[in-house]
């Protein structure tokens, strides 16, 4: 069986564009919490395709029906838009797995005091 | 994408009325407990006191309640408002109401006016509920919460025509058991069944939001609810048919659902994600102290064989100068900027350099409140209990003082405004046009 994989220079490209999507993302805090939703570990999976016409964003909450949420969310489409102008975004709420602590990154710790 | 909270909120124009008249009435009771410290020397029963209460009770504590609720309902229950034509009218009837009511009570006049507030603050409380009901059957939302807070409105509502039928008792005398033990199940009706309830529902489902707490035993909070509802419905019943061991069994439960309640926030805190506690949750981590105060005193007027004055004033201080004004105080800071951060900065985000909610109080202002407030009510309760005048008055002072601090900081958030730099687009075209 063959399998179309994407030849390594586009995957390569793909990863580094995912990286930066991630560091645009790094800008949007929450605003109780006031850290970012990437140090909070809000976003589960970042997707493109190639070419580069789509970004795909499964994300969450730290609680469902928290009333920022689609403050956070707006704030994303605004900044990847910015960036990105002639590509559509399509963010995704997403419950499972749900949110907790564990997914904090070391830096998203430490501004909560947890470090 | 999925629907989510705010998308629900209602205009700030419904709630922010709500928080401005609910600490003006505040200020006016705290400024009135400072003058007049005698009121709390004598009998609970007594004009003033009386007329204190209702002013506490109606303007303070249910009007920001009301106010709170038409943000929050629709977040429990992920659906929009009924009508905010109703919550206006709720408004303006409670509004008038209250004042009405506390000066009827204050000057004794069992007459017009009393029946005018009487009625004004029952059309209020219809007005508020028919909404709430209105809007929790548009939810396919379940849930404890949704339980406490439809059971904590049943309640206001038996709260409400117990005082009206009250009210006509003083007049006519047409009931069978003494005033007095009426007036005990009229106000534990709206002591727990309607505050206390109502605050369950509510802080059991964002007290742990914003302290970003995961894993607790959601079980003890349905101990608490059948234990408290269940517990009220004993004593209210034992208390009409002058049994007491019910009204003990009662209190034993309601105690234990209380107790069911504290351990699912100890629980709750011990899990937080944020370790910091801000200044509203210092406020309110307070207030779950002062509860302490009401329950032992419950404890005690149960099993002790003489029920001192100045014990019944200061059980009742506790709860609503206590327990509930702190918590409200403190979720103000939690609830306030934030209805009016969305609304003058959502648009705005991301694109500039806006305020967060934090900053659109003054923080040395809200901390300085917290510590004029403990210090006021270790004053009153002192005061209360040693029945001095002079330090009642001295406690009342220092409430005043927390209560000029907090007024400050609502107006702030209230009539804050974006500058002219807040927001400024980096350029480009909105994603959404």
């Amino acid at each position: 069986m063959k399998i179309d994989l994407p030849p390594p220079a586009t995957f390569t490209a793909m990863r580094k564009e995912k990286d930066n999507i991630a560091d645009i993302l790094r800008a949007v805090v929450d605003p109780e919490l006031m850290v970012n939703i990437i140090d909070l570990g809000l976003v589960y999976d970042i997707r493109c395709d190639d070419p580069f016409t789509r970004i795909d964003i499964d994300m969450t909450l730290t609680s469902p029906g928290c009333p920022l949420g689609d403050v956070i969310v707006e704030d994303m489409e605004y900044r990847l838009f910015v960036h990105y102008p002639d590509t559509a975004v399509n963010i995704r709420l997403v419950w499972d797995p749900p949110w907790t602590p564990e997914r904090l990154t070391a830096a998203g710790k430490a501004a909560l005091g947890r470090a | 994408m999925q629907q989510i909270a705010s998308q629900n909120a209602p205009s700030p124009r419904v709630v922010l009325p709500h928080f401005i008249f609910g600490g003006l009435a505040l200020l006016a009771a705290v400024a009135l407990t400072a003058l007049h410290p005698d009121m709390l020397t004598g009998h609970y029963f007594s004009p003033r006191l009386l007329g204190l209460t209702h002013l506490i009770v109606l303007g303070w504590i249910s009007m920001v309640i009301f106010g709170a609720l038409y943000q929050l309902v629709p977040v429990v229950l992920e659906v929009r408002l009924y009508r905010e034509s109703l919550a206006y009218a709720a408004f303006l009837l409670l509004a008038l109401g209250a004042v009405v009511l506390a000066t009827a009570f204050w000057h004794f006049d069992l007459g017009a006016l009393m029946e005018t507030g009487a009625v004004l603050a029952g059309g209020a409380i219809v007005c508020f509920a028919a909404n709430i009901f209105a809007t929790a059957r548009r939810s396919v939302k379940t849930g404890l919460e949704r339980d406490f807070i439809i059971t904590a409105i049943i309640w206001l509502l038996f709260t409400v025509g117990a005082g009206i039928t009250l009210a006509f008792n003083l007049r006519y005398a047409f009931l069978p058991v003494p005033h007095l033990e009426l007036l005990k199940l009229h106000a534990h009706a709206g002591f727990a069944g309607w505050f206390l309830q109502l605050i369950i529902g509510v802080s059991s489902r964002i007290l742990p939001m914003f302290m970003v707490s995961h894993g607790m035993n959601r079980k003890k909070l349905e101990w608490a609810y059948y234990l408290i509802n269940g517990g009220l419905l004993a004593g209210i019943v034992s208390l009409y048919a002058q049994w007491p061991p019910g009204v003990q069994g009662g209190v034993a439960a309601g105690v234990g659902g209380v107790g069911f309640y504290l351990s699912f926030l100890a629980e709750a805190y011990r899990k937080r994600g944020k370790r910091q506690l801000d200044t509203g949750m210092q406020q309110s981590a307070l207030a779950f102290v002062l509860l302490l105060v009401p329950v032992l005193l419950l404890l005690f007027f149960q099993w002790s064989r003489s029920l001192p004055a100045q014990a019944t004033l200061a059980y009742g201080a506790a709860i609503l100068l206590g327990f509930v004004t702190a918590l409200i105080m403190g979720q103000t800071y939690k609830t306030l900027p934030f209805i009016v951060w969305l609304h003058l900065y959502r648009s705005k985000v991301g694109r500039g350099k806006t305020p967060m909610p934090r900053d659109l109080y003054h923080e040395p202002a809200a901390v300085w409140q917290i510590r004029l407030f403990a210090a006021g009510f270790a004053g009153l309760m002192t005061g209360v209990f040693l029945q001095r005048t002079v330090i009642i008055a001295a406690g009342g002072a220092l409430l005043l003082a927390a209560v000029v601090l907090y007024n400050y900081n609502i107006l702030l958030i209230v009539g804050h405004r974006p500058k002219k730099d807040d927001g400024t687009a980096p350029g480009g075209r909105d994603p959404k046009s």
